[in-house]
């Protein structure tokens, strides 16, 4: 073959033609036509606005929101569609998951914890390495809000909904003062939970593990002593809660163990179900019971069959009854 | 200025007394000396070497110290991060091959550029583009989407800046005296005429306000774009050095002309295909996917044809390449193209990206490509030409020896630490875990990433003194 000046040129341009034909002409044909999926609504304009700062300051370089059939964590119940992205100019998938997707981000947390974050995100997330996003001023992170709570749009509203429904209950609460506000809070957790003290005998590596996912976890907010005066207690409302005042108020682990499964919807307080398993759970709640609170159940009846690595003198005694 | 407007009519009247230097002097060598352009964007590369790997560290030592520029917005990671890869993409490695090639383009084909005044004004537009890029970026305006950031009017001096080369091209073709045309050159031809067209569509330049579809359409055009910045740009100027450089280095004759054709027109065929392979998790329509995978897989037809074809050239004569250190560049450059195609196609493939994608896998394998292969061989053809330019030895052998050890165990070791962090990322998101349980787990590996992105980044510090200083100290216009 004779590779003429025309034969490059004219060539490559023919075949480039014929590409774009079958792999951008072709599937837009297929793909423009996609119906809305069951939770597409348009932005509103406060919205678009914070979407506009979301792009500006590439976000999208550590947030995918693309979720995908093998994914565990924030936004896994749903699969994403193409339907979800009908408003999306431009689309922002992501091509790497530095921090969490975010399809369905909307109402996960409070707008309060979402300006702490924002403010330094590790006030509320000790690891993470995200930037801090002060320097947006109030007005731009208050957009910026807007857009990560519109994320999941219809069903970011239901979420939202929620929040506001139980931060409203939430604040009433505090607001009726210390009793009132352990008492509101133990209501909401079911009986048999409030009955069950923490299946597992107080132990030094327990408290060790326990500390290490306190400070992982839950030391931005309710602060190195457990008092909540974290870094990020100056801007949640209601604030993060108080743990030395629970000595005495019918406090069990398995009142700390739901709540730190489940989250307080509406508060900052986030449920930790995706992220920490149950003996991470187990042992959080009693580090903050032995340390915060003085009062711990752990190893105490009823308790069941202990498990098998519980110390020597436990199993003796317990198989002796 | 001044003194160049000052000399320019004693310049025309010599040039006018000897016929022989009229095509010269029109095509402005007279202006500009000999190889204008090529030396144009040698500094251009060199320098935004510096700033892109800067960029580079800075990314890097964010990610491992948040509050260190903490509420510096101009240099927020989101904003660094586009920054560093517009400045790889656009200021280092293009310019560089870019600079090879005004130089071996009139070699090959027998006659001066068409015209170095258009090439050392492209060279000035191309620096304003990028200039404007890093500003603009720094501004948070910016497109938000991959290797797409830069906002409509950059968009259009980078088009025209490719348009200015197809047309600079084109035209030293038409004049040559050479009759028959090396596959370096068609690759050249191919890369600017088709990345001017590619960047215009990718960049969606029709709709200024925004550069974007909408919705599912937008992602696939977006990296039908972005796979054919490497497919159609970085890796046919690549091409087009190597087979420049290996057989003049060894003096050996180019192994086979049907390798060169079959490379050639197979790679414009099937990379052009295969963007949808970054979307194979994404609600796009299947077959689509399938096309993506099974031409990525293909992929091993144009990368064979080409490695063959080269490495059979450079047999017995590996000496030789080791002796000139813009070969041995160019050839390490060979090799990284070996690995990163084999893994490409094997990412293609939805079990492995099951566990690849999303995670510092793919940085790695990024950066095996961009400066293990085309930024490698960028480095190459700066090197192999400049002393054929400037007629006297690179300023220093030892410091350029020097730089590419650095880029090797920089570029090597980040492929390491980067895919360990990878697989730790990709195996516990599989298990399970969150991406926030798992941060601390390869913390330990961007510490070692940031490490050898300082080693990058005085690499090119040393690269920017020695491509100076071996510029010929004074234009060549009087010569």
């Amino acid at each position: 073959m004779k590779m003429t000046p025309l034969a490059v040129v004219v060539g490559v341009l023919l075949i480039l033609a014929a590409v774009t034909f079958v792999v951008i002409l072709m599937p837009y044909a297929h793909t423009n036509q996609t119906v809305p999926s069951e939770i597409f609504r348009q932005r509103t304009a406060a919205e678009a606005a914070g979407r506009d700062i979301y792009i500006a300051n590439g976000c999208v370089y550590c947030h995918t929101q693309s979720i995908r059939s093998v994914d565990w964590g924030l936004g896994a119940e749903r699969i994403a569609q193409a339907g979800d992205y009908l408003a999306d100019h431009p689309i922002l998938l992501g091509s790497q998951r530095t921090g969490p997707d975010l399809s369905q981000a909307g109402g996960e947390h409070p707008d309060d914890w979402h300006l702490a974050h924002f403010i330094n995100p590790r006030y509320t997330r000790p690891l993470s390495i995200m930037p801090p996003f002060a320097f947006l001023g109030d007005e731009q992170l208050e957009r910026l809000i807007r857009y990560v709570q519109s994320l999941g749009l219809k069903a970011a509203d239901a979420r939202m909904a929620r929040q506001a429904y139980w931060k409203a209950e939430a604040v009433r609460a505090y607001e009726a003062g210390p009793d009132a506000n352990v008492q509101w809070l133990h209501d909401q957790i079911p009986q048999p939970w409030r009955d069950l003290p923490n299946p597992y005998p107080t132990s030094e590596a327990g408290l060790a593990r326990g500390q290490k996912i306190y400070q992982d976890f839950c030391l931005g907010c309710h602060g190195p002593v457990g008092d909540g005066l974290g870094p990020a207690q100056p801007w949640i409302y209601p604030p993060p809660f108080n743990f030395t005042i629970l000595k005495n108020r019918e406090i069990s682990g398995g009142i700390l163990y739901f709540q730190i499964m489940n989250g307080i919807t509406g508060t900052a307080m986030p449920y930790f179900k995706r992220e920490l398993e149950s003996e991470k759970i187990w042992d959080v709640g009693n580090f903050v019971a032995v340390y915060f609170i003085d009062d711990s159940d752990a190893g105490m009846p009823p308790k069941g069959i202990p498990a098998s690595y519980e110390a020597q003198g436990e199993i003796e005694v317990s198989g002796s009854q | 200025m001044g003194r160049l407007l000052r000399q320019r009519p004693a310049q025309r009247f010599l040039f006018n007394a000897n016929g022989e230097m009229i095509l010269a002097s029109r095509n402005g060598t007279a202006l500009f000396g000999e190889y204008a352009t090529a030396k144009a964007f040698i500094v251009t590369s060199a320098f935004w070497m510096m700033v892109a790997t800067f960029f580079g560290l800075l990314g890097a030592t964010q990610l491992i110290a948040p509050d260190l520029t903490a509420n510096i917005g101009g240099i927020v990671f989101g904003r660094v991060r586009p920054t560093h890869v517009n400045l790889v993409l656009f200021g280092f490695v293009t310019p560089g091959l870019l600079g090879a090639a005004f130089y071996y383009i009139p070699r090959l084909l027998g006659v001066p550029l068409y015209s170095e005044r258009l090439g050392v004004a492209t060279a000035l537009v191309w620096n304003v583009a990028v200039a404007a890029g890093v500003i603009t970026l720094a501004m948070g305006m910016t497109q938000g989407r991959e290797y797409a950031e830069l906002i409509w009017p950059i968009d259009i001096l980078i088009a025209a800046g490719f348009l200015l080369l197809s047309f600079n091209f084109i035209m030293t073709v038409r004049r040559r005296r050479e009759p028959i045309l090396y596959v370096s050159v068609w690759y050249v031809l191919a890369a600017v005429v088709l990345t001017a067209c590619t960047y215009a569509m990718g960049n969606v330049i029709w709709r200024p306000d925004s550069g974007a579809l909408v919705g599912i359409p937008d992602a696939i055009l977006l990296w039908f774009y972005g796979h054919n910045i490497f497919g159609l740009l970085l890796t046919p100027l690549s091409i087009g050095v190597a087979y420049y450089v290996i057989p003049r280095a060894t003096g050996n004759p180019l192994y086979s002309h049907t390798l060169s054709l079959l490379g050639f027109w197979s790679l414009i065929v099937i990379y052009t295909h295969i963007g949808t392979h970054h979307l194979l998790q994404v609600p796009v329509p299947t077959w689509l996917k399938v096309v993506a995978i099974v031409d990525s897989i293909a992929m091993v037809i144009p990368v064979s044809a080409f490695l063959i074809n080269i490495w059979y050239t450079a047999k017995g004569k590996l000496g030789e390449i080791h002796a000139d250190i813009g070969a041995k560049f160019v050839f390490t450059g060979t090799i990284m193209y070996f690995f990163v195609s084999f893994q490409g196609s094997l990412m293609s493939l939805p079990d492995v990206q099951r566990v690849t994608h999303f995670n510092n896998w793919v940085v790695g394998h990024a950066h095996i490509g961009v400066l293990g292969f085309a930024g490698m061989i960028a480095l190459g053809g700066i090197y192999y030409v400049l002393p054929r330019i400037s007629g006297r030895p690179l300023h220093s052998r030892f410091l350029a020896d020097f730089q590419y050890w650095m880029v090797l165990i920089g570029m090597v070791g980040f492929t390491v630490v980067l895919t360990i962090a990878g697989l730790i990322q990709g195996n516990a998101w599989l298990n399970g875990e969150t991406v926030y349980r798992i941060l601390t787990q390869f913390h330990v590996y961007y510490v070692i990433r940031a490490g050898l992105g300082l080693l990058i980044f005085s690499s090119s510090l040393l690269g920017f003194y020695n491509i100076a200083r071996s510029l010929p100290a004074k234009r060549g216009a009087s010569a």
